[in-house]
């Protein structure tokens, strides 16, 4: 298995991946804590749908995936947020929309491998380029995630006390849209859509059901997905299935795990 | 003289029904107000809107920057995993001030102290008792030294003493030149502080 590390792929994957996988994870705290645990979900069929876009126009994924999910991701948040119930259908229309899109326009142009890539990842096609966009963005996130701590902490706790406070939180809103817009574009090419939204919430919850306070549920749900992404890896490479199917059955199984130690103990 | 708040023929709606209908309240430095009127006359909406939360459909407000409101509810899920003193903290955020001092923990410190919750810093928000999360809400209002402190029904679930600290509390407060708006039902708050005015409020409007 060690060999593998020679392989400059497999390093790339493996550094790609661990960044993205820590990044999830931690704003999947956030997202999980203020209930919109199946925005992940919604947003990358919307960038599937913007793939397929991408590749019908021969044009770089990116350059449509990015704005578009940030767009939806805003307006998911925004919608959940002012009309509290709608949220969820919100996510439901838009993500079944687009993905029936993505699969309409790429099964009318020329079958590519490409969108098929994308629905299921390819963790071993990471590119240089993919390798620095996720650097780059990890170190937004995680910048973001020091610099806005304590207001992150406070909007996630009650958006209403924020306002009172005289905080704008449609800025905040705005950013962690942002943020989990990106953490889902750069994640679709190692999981694949259908994946990603998993690598954002499982962590999470396993690490609520471990932590104490949200500083540690934040730090603890970056290590457990980080954990569980090179486990995921190397099941993957292993057993030679896909990554993000190999990712999730490991989250899934340390959820499983922890939850039936607590069991336990008490 | 600089208001504290300056409200206006204030009306306030949800939807299209008219909750609060022309109310006008001011306040200066110093100033003690009591809220009082039956169940749904509308005090915590005025309370709210002053506070940010709710438009106002018509009318005009000034208010001092500086605000710390306590909601009669706290809208946090009670199971949020958070520290007590991670919850009071937050009293000290403000726009444009990103990090925490030296001094805001300070404040924090002696707000707790001074509530007599200190014991429960490190609790986890879920294990409070009603009382306790109370005096949490108050301590974080009171650690965010306002201009102007917006109470609804604060002394809901405090027992004898706690409610004896607070008013020491509000006493100090007003006397820095806060001014103070309480939302309550209990006729002995009012005799808790001289020289405060009291604002019935019944159908929207006031008595
Ligand atoms: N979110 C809301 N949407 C629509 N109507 C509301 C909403 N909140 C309150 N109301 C209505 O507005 C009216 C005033 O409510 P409010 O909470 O301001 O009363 P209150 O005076 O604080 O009562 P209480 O003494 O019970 O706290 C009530 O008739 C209530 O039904
Ligand atoms: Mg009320």
């Amino acid at each position: 298995m060690l060999e593998l590390l020679k392989y400059p792929f497999v390093q790339r994957a493996l550094i790609a991946g661990s960044l993205i996988s820590f990044c999830a994870a931690v704003l999947g705290v956030i997202l999980v804590l203020k209930h919109y645990s199946l925005i992940g979900h919604g947003l990358s069929e919307i960038g599937f749908a913007s793939l397929s876009i991408a590749s019908a126009l021969n044009i770089p994924a990116v350059v449509i995936a990015t704005p578009s999910v940030i767009a939806a991701s805003f307006v998911i948040m925004f919608v959940s947020q002012r009309y509290k119930t709608a949220g969820d259908i919100a996510i439901a229309i838009a993500s079944s929309a687009a993905l029936a899109l993505g699969i309409i326009i790429s099964s009318l142009g020329s079958a590519s491998s490409g969108t098929s890539s994308y629905l299921f990842g390819s963790v071993l096609a990471v590119s240089e380029g993919d390798l620095i966009f996720s650097v780059v963005l990890s170190l937004i996130v995680l910048g973001a995630f020091i610099i806005f701590y304590d207001r992150f902490f406070l909007i996630t706790y009650s958006e209403d006390y924020a306002r009172s406070l005289g905080i704008n939180t449609a800025l905040y809103q705005l950013i962690i849209s942002i943020l989990t817009a990106l953490v889902v574009v750069s994640g679709m090419r190692i999981t694949g859509t259908l994946l990603i939204s998993g690598v954002i919430i499982l962590p999470a919850v396993t690490a609520g059901s471990l932590a104490s306070g949200f500083k540690s549920l934040v730090i603890l749900s970056g290590l457990v997905s980080l954990i569980a992404f090179i486990a995921g890896l190397m099941i993957s490479f292993a057993f030679n299935i896909p990554a993000g199917a190999g990712v999730i059955g490991a989250n899934t199984l340390i959820l499983i795990l922890v939850k039936i130690l607590k069991l336990k103990i008490k | 003289m600089d208001l504290r708040l300056n409200l206006q023929n204030a009306v306030i709606k949800y939807e299209e029904k008219i909750i609060i209908d022309g109310v006008s309240i001011t306040a200066g430095p110093g100033e003690m107000i009591f809220i009082t009127g039956a169940n749904g006359s509308g005090k915590s909406t005025l309370i709210k809107t002053i506070a940010g939360l709710l438009p106002l459909a018509s009318g005009k407000i000034e208010r001092a920057k500086k605000i710390s409101y306590v909601p009669q509810v706290e809208e946090a899920d009670r199971n949020f995993p958070a520290r007590v003193k991670e919850i009071v903290m937050t009293g000290r955020q403000r726009p444009g001030k990103l990090f925490y001092t030296q001094r805001d923990k300070e404040l924090v410190r002696d707000s707790m102290r001074e509530l007599e919750i200190e014991d429960l810093s490190e609790h986890e928000l879920k294990i409070l008792s009603g009382g306790q999360l109370r005096r949490v809400m108050l301590a974080r209002a009171l650690c965010g030294l306002p201009d102007l402190l917006l109470l609804d029904e604060p002394c809901a679930g405090l027992d004898v003493e706690s409610h004896k600290i607070l008013f020491e509390a509000l006493k100090k407060n007003l006397a820095r030149g806060c001014a103070i708006l309480m939302v309550t039902h209990d006729d002995s708050d009012l005799a808790g502080i001289t020289s405060s005015r009291v604002i019935n409020i019944s159908n929207g409007r006031i008595l």
